[in-house]
C-alpha cells in the first residue's frame, strides 16, 4: 500500500529521466540525421568514433568545465560573505535579505538580455559610465575573454543568493557558546572563523558546490541568449552545443552521443567529489 | 558597525542597479537611449503600451505561464505528497537507496533531457498545449519536492499517527486529516519552488511549445528581442522585463519566509 | 477562520481559475481551409494590407499570419521545433535560401511543381531563381530578392572604390582627414551574416567555399586566406571597428545612419530606411557591388526570402494558391513602391513607376546579375557555423587568418566525411 502511493510519482520520474537516458543509449548507435531523412540507422560506434575526435566537443569540455569552476568558486566565496553578514543581527537584515533573494528568482532568460544591454558597446550603462571618464567604450561582448568574464559575472549575480541561503541555513545549525567559549580562551573573531565556521561548514559547502556544479555544467539558457556561444565559439557549453546539433543542424544521433558524453563527465565529476568529501571527513575523524 | 554598513551597500547596488537600470531603460525612448536628452525630455510609457497591446498581447503571456506555473504546482505536489508519505514508510535501506536516486535526479541539469522529450512529445502529440507542459515540468521539480516533504513527514512524531491509526482513520484518512495539514507550511514552500521553476523554465518551453499565442513568459521575452523591425528593441524588451519580473517580485517579497525555508530545509535536514 | 485556511482558500481559488483558463486555451481547436504562414516580424508587418485583401478576395480562405522572430536563425530555429513536433501549425513558410536543401532532405517540404507547373519560377531573374530546386524538385517561390551591397557616401567620393586596396586607400584618407571616425563597417558577429560578407570577399580574392561536386571545403587555399586576412587587416588599420566583432545588420546600419561611416556592406532593406527623414545621410548614398581583386569577380551573397509548402499541411491546395498570390507581379510591385523591397520578376525592374520611386532599382538589378550562393547542401548549418567560428577567431584576433582557414577547411571536411559514413549506411539498408 505504501509502495503503491509512490508509484506515480516514480513513474514519472522514469518517464523523464530513465527513458530519455536509455534513449539517448540507443541512439548514440544509430546515425539519425537530416542525411538519413530523420530516419534511425544503426552504425555502430561511429558517434562514439567522432565524438573523441571532434575538437569543438572537447573545447567545449574545457570552456563547460571553466565556466562551472569560476562560476562556483566566486558564488561560495561571495556567498559566504553575504552568509556572514546576514547571520549577524542589525535592522533591517529580513528586508535586505528579501532583495538579495530577487535576482535568484528572476528568469535567467530575462536577465541573459539585460546584460546584453547593460554591456552594450557603447550605449550600456556601463560604458556610459567609462565614456564619461574620458575612456574609449570597451567592447565587451565582442572579445573572447571579456564576454566570458560578463558570462560568469551574470550567473554569479543570479545565484549567489541560493549559495549564500544555503550557508546561511549552516551557520544558524552552529550554536553560539561554541564562540562565546573561544572568545573566552582569547581567540579572535578571525580564528574563529577559520577554527570553528568554516570546518562546520563544510557539509553546507558541499551540499551547495553539488546543487550548484551540476547546474553550472548545464548551463543553457545563459549562453544561448546572452551571447550564442561566441564571439568564436569561446562561450559554447557542451548543453548549448547538444542543443544546436539536433535543432540547428538536425543531427539527432549524436546531439544524443553529445549529451551522453557530457553524463559521463558529469558522472566522474561527481563522483570525485563524493568521494573527496568522505576522504575529507576520513581524514579530519 | 561602518563596515557593515558599506558591505550592505555594496549587497544592494548589486542586487538592485541591474534591475533598477532596466526599469529605467523602459521608460525613455529609443532615441534617449542612445543620445543625451536635455532636461527632462525623453521618457515616455510607449514601450509598455507596445507590448501590451502587441499581437499576441503581453499580458497572454503572463496568463499563459500562470496557467503552466500553477498546474505544475498542483500536479506535482499531488503526486509528491503520497510519495513522500509512502517512502517514509518503507525500510530504512529502500529509503536510503531512492532518496540517493532522489538526490542525483534533483541536481541532474535537465537541459539534457531536451531531445528525448521533444520525442516525447511528438510521439504522444503533448506539443502545443499548455497543460501538458506542466507534465515535464512535474517530473523535473519532483525529486526535489519528495525530498523536501519527506523531510517534513520525518520531523512529525510518529505518535500522532499511531493515534490516529488506533482510532480507526486509514492510510489515506490518515494523510489526509492528520499529516497534511501539518506538513502545509512544508507543502507551501515547495510549491512556491516548484512555481517559481516552472515560471522561469526555458529549454523544454522553447522545444514543446512553437505557437505564438501559447509562449510561456521567457521564451516571449527572449523573442522580442528577435521580433522588431530593424532595430535592437531594448525599451520595449525592458519593460517586458519589468512587466515579467513584477509577479515575481511580488511573490518574493510575500513569500520570502516560506522560500527561504523551502531553500535551506533540504540542506539542513 | 483564520488567516492559514483564508490563504489555503485563496490558493485552491486561484488553482481553480488557472486550471479554468488552461482548460479555455486547451479547447481551443483550428478551423478549416486556414492557411497559416510563419514569416520574419519585418514581412509580417509589410504584407499586412496584402493579407488582407486577399481575404476579401478569397472569401473560402482565411490566411493568417504568425509574426516570427526577425533573427533568421530564430527563425528557423522557431519552424525547425514546430516541424519536429508535427502537426506543424503553419502551412507556409516564408524561408531563407539556405534551408531550402536542409527542409526539402528532412521532408519537411511538399514538392511545388505538381501544385504550381514546372514553369512557375519563369519570369523571374536569374539572380533569385537559384537555390529554389534541390534534388530535382521546386521546393520555394521567391518573394523578395536580397543580396549583399556595398552603400557608400555620395557626398565623400566621387566614385565607389572597386578592388580591395581602393577600399582601404579611400577609407583611410576619409579617415585621416576626419570627415569620418569609421571607413567600413560590415557584419562581423558570429552568425548566418559573417558567412554572407565572407563569401563575398572570398570571391573577391578568387576563393571557392565548396567544390563544385559539393564533397570538399576549399576555405584553406589561397583565395580564402586572402580573404579572411583582408577582413582582419581591415579592424588592425583601424578601417572598421573592433566591434564590429559583435555587429549585425541593425549595428552596422545604426552607425552609418549616423554619419559616422564612409563606406557600408548591408542588403538592400538598408537603403529605404537611409531615406527616412531621421537619418543624417538621406539623399548622399550610393549603392553599387562589392569590391574584388583582378583574381576573382565581384560577387553578391544571394539572401532572398520565398515561400515553401509544408508536407503536413492539411490544405496544399489552398495554401499553393497562396503563394501564387503573394508572389504575384501585384504585391511584388506594391512592396517594392511602399517599403522599397528588390522584385524577384524581371518584368519589374523595368517598371518606370518603381524605378521612379527607387532610383537604385537599376543598380540593384546589376547586382542581381554578381549573385553567388551560399554552398546548397543539407550540411550547409553545420559548414557555416564552422567557418563563422574561426572567422569569428579571426576578427577577434585570436587566431591567425591561415590557421583558421586551415582548421575551417578540416573541420568542415571531418564532418562531411561523418556524414557520408551516414549515407553509405542508408544506401545498404533496403
Amino acid at each position: 500500500m505504501n509502495l503503491l502511493l509512490t508509484l506515480p510519482a516514480l513513474l514519472l520520474l522514469a518517464l523523464v529521466f530513465a527513458v530519455p537516458l536509455l534513449r539517448y543509449g540507443w541512439l548514440s548507435f544509430h546515425a539519425d540525421s537530416v542525411i538519413t531523412g530523420l530516419q534511425p540507422v544503426p552504425n555502430g560506434g561511429a558517434n562514439w568514433l567522432r565524438l573523441i575526435e571532434d575538437e569543438r566537443f572537447w573545447q567545449n569540455t574545457v570552456q563547460t568545465l571553466r565556466f562551472a569552476g569560476l562560476s562556483v568558486a566566486l558564488e561560495l566565496l561571495l556567498g559566504l560573505a553575504l552568509a556572514l553578514l546576514l547571520h549577524q543581527r542589525w535592522r533591517g537584515r529580513t528586508a535586505v535579505r528579501t532583495i538579495t533573494l530577487l535576482p535568484w528568482a528572476l528568469p535567467t532568460a530575462v536577465m541573459a538580455l539585460g546584460w546584453r544591454w547593460i554591456f552594450n558597446d557603447p550605449y550600456g550603462p556601463i560604458n556610459a559610465l567609462v565614456q564619461a571618464l574620458g575612456q574609449p567604450a570597451l567592447p565587451f561582448l565582442s572579445s573572447p575573454a571579456s564576454t566570458w568574464f560578463v558570462v560568469v559575472l551574470a550567473d554569479v549575480w543570479k545565484t549567489t543568493p541560493f549559495v549564500a541561503l544555503l550557508l546561511l541555513a549552516g551557520l544558524q545549525t552552529i550554536p553560539s557558546d561554541l564562540y562565546e567559549a573561544f572568545a573566552l580562551d582569547g581567540g579572535s573573531p578571525w580564528q574563529a572563523l577559520r577554527r570553528i565556521t568554516l570546518p562546520l561548514l563544510l557539509p553546507y559547502a558541499f551540499l551547495a558546490v553539488l546543487f550548484r556544479l551540476a547546474q553550472a555544467l548545464g548551463v543553457f539558457d545563459l549562453v544561448q541568449i546572452l551571447t550564442g556561444g561566441g564571439p568564436a565559439g569561446s562561450t559554447e557549453t557542451l548543453a548549448l552545443y547538444s542543443y544546436l546539433t539536433a535543432m540547428r543542424f538536425l543531427d539527432f544521433g549524436y546531439s544524443a552521443t553529445v549529451m551522453l558524453g557530457m553524463f559521463l563527465l558529469l558522472l566522474g565529476l561527481t563522483t570525485a567529489l563524493l568521494l573527496g568529501r568522505r576522504w575529507l571527513a576520513g581524514g579530519r575523524a | 558597525m561602518r563596515f557593515r554598513r558599506l558591505a550592505v551597500l555594496l549587497v544592494l547596488l548589486w542586487s538592485l542597479l541591474p534591475l533598477v537600470w532596466q526599469l529605467y531603460t523602459s521608460l525613455r525612448t529609443g532615441a534617449a537611449l542612445v543620445t543625451p536628452q536635455p532636461g527632462l525630455a525623453g521618457w515616455t510609457l510607449e514601450n509598455y503600451r507596445q507590448i501590451l497591446t502587441g499581437d499576441p498581447p503581453f499580458w497572454r503571456f503572463l496568463l499563459n505561464s500562470t496557467v503552466v506555473g500553477l498546474a505544475s504546482t498542483a500536479l506535482t505536489l499531488s503526486l509528491a505528497i503520497p510519495c513522500a508519505y509512502g517512502l517514509q514508510r518503507q525500510p530504512a535501506g529502500t529509503r536510503a537507496v531512492i532518496s540517493g536516486v532522489l538526490l542525483a535526479a534533483a541536481v541532474f541539469p535537465y537541459v539534457l533531457l531536451f531531445l528525448a522529450l521533444l520525442e516525447v512529445a511528438r510521439r504522444f502529440g503533448l506539443a502545443n498545449h499548455l497543460l501538458a507542459l506542466s507534465l515535464p515540468y512535474a517530473g523535473l521539480s519532483l525529486p526535489l519536492a519528495v525530498l523536501l516533504l519527506g523531510a517534513a513527514f520525518r520531523d512529525l512524531p510518529p505518535e500522532l499517527e499511531e493515534s490516529a491509526r488506533l482510532e480507526g482513520l486509514n492510510t489515506w484518512q490518515r494523510l489526509r486529516w492528520v499529516l497534511l495539514p501539518l506538513i502545509a507550511p512544508a507543502s507551501a514552500s515547495t510549491g512556491l519552488l516548484v512555481f517559481l521553476f516552472s515560471w522561469n523554465e526555458y529549454p523544454i518551453a522553447l522545444t514543446w511549445i512553437s505557437r505564438q499565442e501559447l509562449l510561456t513568459l521567457p521564451i516571449a521575452i527572449a523573442r522580442i528581442a528577435g521580433s522588431s523591425v530593424y532595430t535592437v528593441p531594448y525599451g520595449a524588451f525592458a519593460a517586458a522585463t519589468v512587466l515579467g519580473s513584477l509577479p515575481l517580485l511580488a511573490l518574493v517579497v510575500i513569500f520570502q519566509k516560506p522560500i527561504v525555508a523551502g531553500l535551506t530545509q533540504g540542506a539542513v535536514k | 477562520m483564520g488567516l492559514r485556511s483564508t490563504l489555503r482558500y485563496a490558493v485552491l481559488a486561484l488553482l481553480l481559475v488557472g486550471l479554468i483558463a488552461g482548460g479555455a486555451l486547451w479547447a481551443q481547436r483550428r478551423q478549416p481551409v486556414i492557411v497559416t504562414a510563419l514569416m520574419p516580424a519585418p514581412f509580417a508587418q509589410a504584407t499586412e494590407p496584402i493579407v488582407a485583401t486577399f481575404n476579401r478576395t478569397h472569401p473560402d480562405i482565411e490566411l493568417r499570419v504568425n509574426r516570427g522572430p526577425f533573427e533568421t536563425e530564430s527563425i528557423s530555429d522557431l519552424a525547425i521545433s514546430s516541424l519536429l513536433l508535427g502537426d506543424s501549425p503553419y502551412d507556409l513558410l516564408l524561408m531563407d535560401v539556405t534551408w531550402t536543401p536542409k527542409y526539402a532532405a528532412a521532408g519537411w517540404l511538399a514538392p511545388l511543381e505538381p501544385l504550381l507547373g514546372e514553369d512557375a519560377l519563369a519570369g523571374v531573374v536569374p539572380g533569385a531563381q537559384e537555390g529554389n530546386r534541390f534534388d530535382g524538385h521546386l521546393w520555394r517561390i521567391p518573394l523578395v530578392a536580397d543580396m549583399g551591397l556595398l552603400y557608400w557616401r555620395t557626398d565623400l567620393m566621387a566614385a565607389p572604390p572597386r578592388t580591395p586596396d581602393e577600399l582601404m586607400a579611400t577609407a583611410s584618407r576619409l579617415q585621416r582627414s576626419g570627415r569620418v571616425r569609421w571607413g567600413y563597417v560590415w557584419q562581423g558577429r558570429q552568425y548566418e551574416g559573417l558567412s554572407c560578407v565572407f563569401l563575398e570577399v572570398l570571391r573577391a580574392f578568387g576563393g571557392q567555399w565548396l567544390t563544385d561536386s559539393g564533397d570538399r571545403v576549399e576555405l584553406g587555399n589561397p583565395g580564402g586566406v586572402a580573404a579572411a586576412s583582408w577582413l582582419r587587416q581591415l579592424i588592425d588599420r583601424g578601417i572598421t571597428p573592433r566591434a564590429v566583432a559583435n555587429f549585425a545588420e541593425p549595428e552596422a546600419l545604426q552607425s552609418f545612419e549616423a554619419g559616422d561611416v564612409a563606406l557600408m556592406r548591408n542588403w538592400p532593406y538598408a537603403w529605404a530606411e537611409l531615406q527616412k527623414p531621421g537619418s543624417k545621410v538621406r539623399g548622399k548614398v550610393g549603392v553599387t557591388t562589392m569590391v574584388a581583386t583582378s583574381e576573382g569577380a565581384t560577387a553578391a551573397t544571394q539572401g532572398s526570402w520565398g515561400f515553401s509548402l509544408v508536407s503536413q499541411s492539411p490544405h496544399p491546395r489552398e495554401a499553393a494558391l497562396v503563394i501564387a498570390a503573394l508572389t504575384s507581379p501585384e504585391v511584388q510591385k506594391d512592396l517594392a513602391r511602399r517599403l522599397g523591397y528588390t522584385p524577384t520578376l524581371s518584368a519589374l525592374f523595368e517598371d518606370p513607376e518603381l524605378v521612379a520611386a527607387n532610383p537604385v532599382l537599376p543598380e540593384l538589378r546589376r547586382a542581381l546579375d554578381h549573385t553567388v550562393l551560399r554552398p546548397l547542401s543539407p550540411l550547409y548549418a553545420q559548414l557555416s557555423d564552422i567557418l563563422q567560428r574561426q572567422l569569428s577567431e579571426v576578427i577577434t584576433g585570436e587566431r591567425q587568418a591561415p590557421a583558421a582557414m586551415e582548421r575551417a577547411q578540416r573541420l568542415s571536411n571531418q564532418v562531411l566525411r561523418a556524414s557520408g559514413v551516414g549515407t553509405s549506411a542508408v544506401e545498404a539498408t533496403p
